[in-house]
């Protein structure tokens, strides 16, 4: 009788347990289904840096599968420097349009997302974990889906991509690369003109020096932190040591700086330079198949790892069609538009997703997907660098444009 | 009066108040961002910026420099080849100059003159034993010469069209025979007697050629230096820093800018009145400047030479650029494509066709509607008093208002509509349209229209079957200028639309700063094609015009 009465209150409880629960599935699943025939008809205006058709390409093509699966017209605002799009959102915050806003979904990380974040320029709530795609991933296994820079994604951005620092070399001019900062500089002042970077603040340009920093850095623990919890100035010194024994051997004698990695890529290719630098493991194999560089380009990363972190989508406080661009970045994460992405073929940028939770056929098409012949296997790109917080962007940035500047 | 009225609401008012919008950040009043006190303590932040004074020094330099040569060239070109038969070839040689957007020209000379280009590769590696290209660039240079080459390719024709309008309402060959009984040679007759003449009237058009100069932001991210760039450049990039603290930076710097485009006009007056001053003197003691025939024909021969440089590797440039458009895969030093291919075509075409059409509509909605509304100016007999507000956007350095206005636009909740990036075209096509349109209309023999009027035909009709047609020459020139400017407007384009309205412009810069050169000769062979298309659409059009003319007075 007693125990008859234990299993009936454990009955009760696991009843009111499942009651509880299941509704907040249910209610999951329906939000989202109530969110996507609401994003049926809408258009999303989707601010991306539009400076590579190959990426522009891709999201044609995902422009086309939206249009076809939920009714969404996606239009790619191609932009040249993503921080533009940022004061654009801001003048639309400063002049009271808390509505209609020009910007859907923005590909962003970084310091953009931290900016963005710190002045409310965000939804205001979790979106991303509602996304039925979000599962499909595992931030155990990769941090960085959940920490952009160290900064809490709350949430507030949905994973799109990986990258990771890989240097590109010539081997035809190249026989071994120097695989640390330190071999590096050796080789820059043997082979003098021969070497560049993307001036920052580009991007790429930054990380390469924030890669430098963190390998030529006593102690890279203060770089975790908040840069106004250090003394910058001593902090950074290794970082400009380095930089001033180089930059007279750079190409054009560090006098010029190439725009961004595309047109340090094509300088590979032109032989000006022999070795290169990019942000996404497969950008050589892609320059060899589209003929922008010789089939002898191979790749290669620093022995104590390479800066690696994940690119986002995000949705901003007044975007007009929020509902749309929910729908849209569950697609982005779909192993269908992950699979086609990874292709490098198409784009060749690594996936977010854990391929332990696809479907069987999904890892499949993942696996059969061809590396080229100039990309690291994925245990040779396995060591990598945590970024530093986001703070230092600028800090770097700054001090650069200071000490090099019309010298 | 209703139509001042208009052209002030439309024109004049929004450029003043996007001023306005850059002028109160930029002494610090920014209520949004949190900043309410006046003060100057941005502009001490933009003076401690590293390389500022490099920045002002390349803008007033390439601007003064380029001015210089694209008008002097320019006027030296008309000075010889004004009413000589044989002359003609040079001018149909410039022409399409004139319809090519800026940022192809840049591009051009990219692609010929970086140290992988067509140049080198033409000297390679059988003359300088170069298998690998070269650590010189002759663009992007470290001091502002291949910006400088650029600016004057463009200009140069833009002020022989102008020079040429201006010269019709100057009796050239009366003065000219004037000056040769006095025993004046053509030339010292013609810089005695036409240039100040032709000085004055020239006026406009080099102030707007100068202020663009300052102003430019397409050519010179291609063409100039980049650490530091030219100061519109830096406005920008300080625009979209995503530390908000250089919004205030970028107004002031936005207003420095507008005293640099003063200075510059200022130096040119200056230089103008002097060089003025200097010919009258000359002119007084009856210095004549007899040279012998040959050479005085060797002379011409080197002017025509310099002025013929800029707009000849312009021209190959181009050719580069339709090359590149059709590689697959061309290494250096081969001096044409290894692997010729349309793959960059297939890659590139969706966006572009998109983009493609988008400058087309706009270009032709903007360019009527100029045509249109210029002819409704012209006829008004009152409007010359006012003509000079219509070119107060020409007469601002661009961004120094562009800023503001999107601002306002944001806030009048206009912002990315088809019709108010239609607006910021007309903005900038109207006068270009006026000035092209203006000259022949007023030059227009009334009497004419007397003659049908005294055989009973209404104003109407007049206006339509006399006035109309026997202008349409000049209509269709103004159209198609038009329809020039709309089609290389990049800053008014990218913020009067949120960017939502992709032009070939647009995207040709954002492809020339980051993508492979097979996609940037792709954006830019289309984008040669439409202005052009659409000139020698209306050149076409003007013979058949002008033979059916001819037929009547035959019949």
């Amino acid at each position: 009788m007693r125990i008859h009465n234990h299993t009936k209150h454990l009955m009760i409880i696991i009843c009111c347990v499942v009651v509880s629960i299941f509704p907040f599935f249910m209610a999951k699943a329906d939000d989202f289904s109530s969110i996507s025939s609401q994003a049926t008809g809408q258009t999303v205006y989707f601010n991306a840096w539009g400076g590579s058709p190959a990426i522009n390409a891709y999201i044609r093509w995902v422009g086309k599968r939206v249009e076809e699966d939920y009714g969404i017209t996606l239009v790619h605002v191609k932009l040249t420097e993503t921080a533009g799009a940022v004061t654009r959102i801001l003048a639309e915050k400063a002049s009271g349009k808390v509505s209609g806003g020009s910007v859907d979904l923005i590909w962003i990380n970084g310091e953009n997302f931290a900016t963005m974040k710190n002045n409310d320029l965000l939804q205001s709530a979790d979106w991303v974990s509602g996304l039925p795609n979000f599962a499909l991933t595992n931030p155990e296994k990769i941090p960085g889906i959940i920490s952009d820079f160290g900064t809490p994604t709350d949430g507030l951005e949905s994973p799109w991509g990986r990258a990771q620092l890989v240097f590109g070399y010539d081997s035809a001019y190249v026989a071994t690369p120097p695989i640390s900062a330190e071999m590096l500089a050796k080789w820059i002042k043997n082979n003098p003109g021969q070497f560049s970077y993307p001036k920052p603040p580009d991007f790429t340009g930054t990380s390469f020096l924030k890669q430098i920093l963190l390998e030529v850095s006593p102690d890279r623990s203060v770089f975790s932190k908040p840069a106004d919890q250090a003394d910058i100035d001593q902090a950074l010194m290794p970082l400009w040591q380095w930089l001033d024994q180089v930059h007279p051997y750079l190409w054009r004698s560090g006098k010029a700086f190439p725009a961004n990695y595309t047109a340090l890529v094509q300088l590979l290719g032109d032989g000006e330079i022999s070795i290169a630098m990019a942000f996404n493991p497969t950008e050589f194999s892609n320059g060899i198949s589209q003929g922008i560089l010789p089939d002898t380009v191979r790749t290669y990363i620093h022995d104590d790892g390479t800066l690696a972190n994940v690119h986002f989508v995000a949705i901003p406080f007044n975007a007009a069609a929020p509902e749309a661009a929910q729908v849209v970045a569950n697609f982005l994460l779909s192993p269908e538009a992950q699979i086609h992405k990874a292709d490098t073929a198409i784009w060749g940028d690594p996936t977010v997703l854990d391929l332990s939770k696809v479907s069987a056929s999904d890892q499949a098409a993942f696996m059969a997907l061809p590396r080229g012949v100039a990309t690291l296997s994925e245990t040779d790109l396995g060591l990598t660098l945590a970024e530093p917080h986001p703070s230092w962007v600028g800090v770097i940035e700054r001090e650069w444009a200071r000490r090099y500047t019309g010298q | 009066m209703i139509l001042r009225g208009l052209i002030i609401c439309f024109c004049v008012v929004p450029v003043l108040s996007g001023l306005a919008g850059i002028g109160f950040p930029a002494f610090g009043w920014f209520p949004p961002l949190g900043s309410e006190q006046f003060s100057f303590s941005f502009f001490i932040m933009l003076w401690d910026q590293p390389g500022l004074f490099q920045s002002l020094w390349l803008s007033l330099f390439t601007a003064l420099v380029s001015t210089f040569l694209s008008y002097w060239l320019a006027m030296m070109l008309l000075a010889y080849l004004y009413d000589q038969s044989r002359s003609g070839w040079v001018f149909r040689f410039i022409s399409p100059l004139l319809s090519v957007p800026h940022i192809t020209v840049a591009v051009g000379i990219l692609f010929l003159l970086q140290p992988s280009g067509w140049l080198f590769r033409f000297i390679s590696p059988w003359l300088t034993g170069w298998d690998r290209p070269p650590d010189i660039s002759l663009a992007p240079d470290l001091y502002g010469y291949a910006l400088i080459l650029g600016l004057t390719a463009k200009e140069l024709p833009f002020l022989l069209l102008m020079g040429l309008s201006a010269l019709s309402q100057i009796e050239v060959n009366a003065l000219r025979d004037r000056a040769k009984l006095l025993g004046y040679g053509p030339v010292s007759g013609w810089f005695y007697v036409i240039q100040p003449l032709l000085s004055a009237r020239m006026r406009m058009p080099v102030l707007i050629v100068m202020i663009f100069a300052v102003s430019v932001v397409d050519m010179a991210i291609v063409l100039a230096p980049s650490i530091p760039s030219t100061l519109a450049v830096r406005i920008l990039e300080w625009f979209w820093d995503s530390d908000l603290e250089f919004q205030f930076i970028a107004a002031s710097a936005a207003v420095l800018q507008l005293f640099l485009a003063l200075l510059c006009c200022g130096i040119w007056f200056v230089f103008g009145a002097f060089l003025m001053r200097g010919l009258q003197m000359m002119s007084r003691r009856g210095i004549r400047f007899a040279v012998s025939p040959i050479a005085a024909q060797g002379l011409r021969l080197i002017l025509l030479t310099l002025a013929v440089i800029p707009c000849l590797l312009s021209l190959v440039g181009l050719l580069a650029i339709i090359i590149w458009s059709f590689a697959n895969v061309w290494r250096f030093p081969s001096f044409l494509p290894d692997v010729w291919g349309l793959r960059s075509w297939g890659y590139a075409s969706g966006d572009l066709i998109q983009a493609g059409c988008n400058s087309l509509t706009l270009g032709f909605s903007a360019a009527a509607l100029s045509v249109v509304i210029a002819i409704i100016w012209l006829e008004n007999r009152h409007g010359k008093r006012w003509e000079g507000m219509i070119y107060i956007p020409l007469f601002l350095p661009q961004a120094s208002f562009l800023f503001g206005l999107q601002m306002l636009l944001i806030w009048l909740r206009f912002d990315g509509a088809f019709l108010t990036l239609l607006w910021a075209h007309f903005l900038f096509v109207f006068p270009y349209v006026i000035l092209s349109l203006a000259s022949a209309w007023r030059r227009f023999d009334n009497r004419y229209l007397d003659v049908a009027a005294s055989l009973g035909v209404s104003s109407w009709r007049r206006f339509l079957f006399i006035k109309l047609p026997m202008l349409m020459i000049p209509i269709l020139t103004a159209f198609a200028v038009g329809f020039a400017v709309s089609s290389a407007l990049y800053l008014p384009t990218v913020f009067a639309s949120n960017g939502r309205y992709a032009t070939l412009t647009t995207e040709a810069v954002t492809l020339a700063a980051n993508a492979s050169r097979q996609s940037l000769g792709v954006a830019s062979v289309m984008q040669m094609t439409l202005p052009l298309v659409v000139f020698m659409g209306c050149d076409f059009y003007t013979r058949i015009w002008a033979s059916r003319f001819r037929y009547f007075r035959r019949a």
